[in-house]
């Protein structure tokens, strides 16, 4: 039992949510309920809807069913004094192409109640922003690092970022991921970013959101997604079934003697069951994120 | 001590980090790299210095204090508690150390050790702890 039970409080609440584009739903009665303090990686592939599914959550994309709550109000008519509250990062930000830096900066801060001047210097040093230039002779990746300096200088409550690291290099993209763990261990803020690079997600985030063909097939901590899902390696003296059918599985293959058969709903007692009913050797297999992904969408 | 010093995770293991915490403790514990009365790194600290999320090492504490292994001092942090609690049977504990002799033996035989050569590792390994 985790402890979504018991935290009552969530910062982010989309129920039945369906998006239509052109009569396909992208998003199709997705629920996601996101507790606050905590840091959810939202995986999925390219084009699975992970977009959509921040713009919906933000109010940015109207939803065609369902209810978005974020932050105790309904998204898509949230108020000033929420928006305060919350700190965005699109895929591709767009940024006032002939305003410098450093006045895109002051700019953004003229807009909010509360500036950390501090953390903006430090960002902006530490990841090496060029203040004097102008935004439109920017890099992806340094306008990907400035929008991010943008969004966390106020400080939200929630952060949501679209794919944050996908132009960083690997030691601005290191840099960041310390920097959402930072943010993180107050405890009292949530961040939500999604990402198709799932060795970021295993270092940083606590818990897990798989989006599949427009629904979340996953919502739970990172470490019992890991302690649940497992392959197992079946090898036996006598020939083994046509077919296995163990609780939650995912995949199989059997080939003679031979059988690797993946569930998502792993106990300890289960090795014995299958060594005592098939007379077999099983040897249980840790899988990482990326291995469960593939396992997941391979189903 | 530096959460660095004490610790070594791989994120992209099929172990959960949160396990990969708890065993190391435990290693450390078993080895007397750190002894009952040692504090362990603040979970902000090995969270910041290992780069990883503060409620998967608050996840790792938890289980190390409900088997035992630490003590919650108020105002203090985690620490190691006084002796290990030998609740589990006899039967259960030798199963736990089952998988490291399976990987043990798999490994001799790579090596063309032989079981008599194996034995006399293990002997001269358990001679030296206690000489100690």
């Amino acid at each position: 039992m985790s402890d979504e039970t018991l935290l009552t409080h969530h910062v982010l609440e989309m129920r039945g949510v369906s998006k239509l584009y052109s009569g396909r739903a992208v998003l199709d009665r997705l629920t996601l309920c996101v507790p606050r303090g905590t840091v959810v990686g939202l995986l999925g592939k390219n084009g699975a809807g992970k977009t959509t599914l921040l713009r919906a959550a933000l109010g940015i994309a109207r939803i065609d069913h369902g209810t978005v709550t974020i932050l105790d109000e309904p998204a898509w008519t949230l108020s000033a004094s929420a928006k305060q509250q919350i700190g965005y990062v699109p895929q591709s930000p767009q940024l006032y192409p002939w305003m410098r830096v450093d006045q895109i900066i002051a700019y953004t801060a003229s807009f909010y109640l509360h500036w950390n001047r501090a953390l903006v210097e430090r960002l902006v040093t530490q990841w090496e922003v060029p203040l004097r230039r102008r935004a439109g002779t920017l890099s992806v990746g340094e306008l990907q690092k400035l929008a991010l300096v943008l969004a966390l200088g106020h400080e939200p409550a929630l952060l949501v970022l679209d794919e944050p690291v996908a132009a960083l290099d690997p030691s601005a993209r290191r840099e960041f991921l310390k920097v959402v763990l930072e943010i993180a261990a107050g405890g009292e803020r949530t961040e939500i970013f999604s990402t198709h690079i799932t060795s970021d997600l295993e270092r940083v985030a606590d818990r897990v959101a798989i989006l599949q063909r427009g629904a979340i097939s996953f919502f739970g901590e990172l470490g019992e997604l890991k302690d649940q899902v497992k392959r197992l390696a079946i090898t036996s003296t006598n020939s083994l079934p046509e077919q296995f059918s163990l609780p939650g599985q995912i995949s199989q293959r059997i080939e003679g003697k031979q059988a690797l058969v993946t569930t998502r709903a792993w106990s300890p007692g289960m090795a014995g069951e299958i060594e005592s009913q098939w007379h077999a050797e099983v040897e249980v297999q840790d899988l990482n994120l990326e291995e469960i992904f593939l396992e997941l969408h391979d189903a | 001590m530096a959460a660095d010093f004490l610790f070594q995770v791989f994120p992209t293991s099929g172990l959960p980090i949160y396990r990969q915490l708890v065993d190391q403790v435990r290693r450390h514990v078993a080895s007397g790299r750190i002894t009952s009365g040692d504090f362990l790194p603040s979970v902000r600290q090995v969270a910041l210095e290992l780069e990883v999320n503060a409620m998967t090492v608050s996840k790792a504490y938890s289980l190390l204090e409900r088997d035992g292994v630490v003590e919650l001092v108020r105002g203090h942090g985690m620490r190691i508690a006084k002796r290990l609690p030998a609740s589990d049977t006899l039967e259960e504990r030798q199963r736990q150390l089952a998988p490291l002799v399976e990987q043990l033996l798999a490994e001799a035989y790579q090596l063309s050790l032989s079981p008599t050569q194996v034995q006399n590792l293990l002997a001269r390994a358990i001679k030296e702890r206690n000489g100690k």
